[in-house]
């Protein structure tokens, strides 16, 4: 393993010294090299391996103007600037991350049709894709589902979350193949992504609870006169939740890119090939670090999507405790169900 | 013959769930009580704010609103915590 890993950098660290001519007037732009590679852009960029050519698809870019003239660009310091949705124009360009997505979709479709199609009559699937499915889609339900919703409301939610967290992998893993990127390091989409399980958390809370033990949870349970300012705060603090979702996924992934990145910049940096004997290690280090981070993350989202569901469930239980019509035990005790199982 | 368990409003007696649900659902009526004393400050204070800015009354909303906002949600930490202490 060593040995493979030191005649990896110095293939490396030759290929770097063979174009290090042409490091020589890049050294301020790593920056803005590695920033222009992270963030979304209106075009998919194809390096050509060891050429500095690259072939590049423009992608269209789609704006509706809600009044006339409303998506004329605007000249700022930073150049030509596409006025945003409060000034009256609705951006829906197809931008790479949502190549991304969709390409992550469609793999994500294509796989489960492949692997789900499997000899229904035998118990036990064959093959490793199958069974790499069965065991994910089996962990989902019963530790995440199950564990943080319960037996009898988990079942409900398990294909949202499954869809979640599939589609979080899938995103995630695409960003780790050459000419592609992680539609997850971007704040748009892990934003579309929390409020589909704000949206979910809602429905579950008022499933649970009913519209009216819903909406009395938002007044705080306080005189109909402080009501002005306690239901802001309570509104507020729905929001609390979807936000930690969707910054903890979005600078996971966005960081782990630019470590990799900066890491391979330091040759350009400090301009000398022999950093790549350094760097290159460092970055696969990395980048396998990044393998596991992606289902870390997607199985973070996930976990606490069920975590969220799982609260608006237990809303029901508050609300009968709160309005004092909960149910009285005249049953046998909890403890007593707990000795049969 | 199994016997039939009680079952909560709910559901299921939550005998299933992981020890971080049930952490999490011990702990969410404290961070909701928590919430309503911080929110109540944060709601106070910039909803007085941008009233200022928008009916140029300053500095008289922000006054009255970041009191309000922070006697409310005083008010309503100290009626959850009394709440939760009444419960144990």
């Amino acid at each position: 393993m060593r040995k493979a890993m030191v005649l990896f950098a110095s293939l490396f660290a030759a290929v770097a010294w063979g174009s290090s001519g042409a490091a020589e007037g890049e050294k301020e732009d790593v920056a803005g090299y590695i920033l222009h590679h992270v963030a979304d852009a209106h075009e998919l960029e194809i390096e050509i391996p060891l050429s500095h050519d690259h072939v590049t698809i423009h992608l269209p870019q789609i704006l509706i103007p809600f009044k006339a003239g409303a998506c004329e660009p605007r000249m700022t310091d930073h150049g030509e600037v596409i006025p945003g949705i409060l000034a009256g124009c609705l951006d829906i360009s197809i931008t790479k991350h949502t190549v991304m997505m969709w390409l992550a979709a469609v793999l994500l479709i294509g796989s489960i049709l492949i692997w789900s199609n499997r000899d229904k009559t035998k118990l036990v699937p064959r093959g490793t894709g199958a069974n790499l499915f069965e065991m994910l889609v089996l962990f989902v339900r019963d530790e995440l589902a199950i564990k943080n919703i319960g037996k009898e409301e988990g079942p409900r939610y398990v294909p949202y979350l499954l869809t979640a967290f599939f589609f979080i992998l899938f995103m995630n893993l695409l960003g780790l193949f050459p000419w592609m990127a992680s539609a997850t390091g971007n704040l748009a989409v892990t934003c579309g992504l929390a409020v589909c399980t704000f949206i979910v958390t809602q429905i579950a809370g008022i499933r649970a609870a009913g519209l009216g033990g819903y909406l009395a949870h938002l007044t705080g349970g306080v005189h109909p006169l402080l009501w002005p300012i306690m239901i802001p705060v309570e509104f507020l603090g729905l929001f609390t939740k979807p936000f930690a979702l969707t910054v903890r996924l979005f600078a996971n992934m966005l960081a782990g890119h630019i470590v990799i990145f900066f890491l391979l910049g330091l040759i350009f940096i400090l301009q000398h090939p022999a950093v790549a004997m350094v760097s290159v290690p460092f970055a696969f280090g990395i980048y396998l670090l990044e393998l596991f981070v992606a289902f870390v993350q997607a199985y973070v989202f996930t976990m606490l999507s069920a975590l969220f569901i799982g609260m608006g469930v237990a809303m029901g239980h508050h609300a009968h405790e709160e309005h004092g019509h909960g149910h009285k035990e005249t049953g046998p005790s909890h403890d007593h169900g707990k000795a049969h199982a | 013959m199994a016997e039939k368990e009680p079952r909560e409003p709910g559901g299921s007696d939550g005998s299933e769930l992981g020890p971080a649900a049930r952490q999490m659902r011990a702990a969410e009526p404290y961070i909701s009580a928590v919430w309503k004393l911080v929110g109540g400050a944060v709601v106070g204070v910039l909803g007085g704010y941008w009233l200022d800015k928008w009916l140029g009354t300053a500095p008289w909303l922000l006054v009255g609103l970041s009191l309000a906002g922070i006697s409310v949600g005083f008010y309503g930490f100290l009626r959850e915590m009394a709440r939760l202490g009444k419960r144990k």
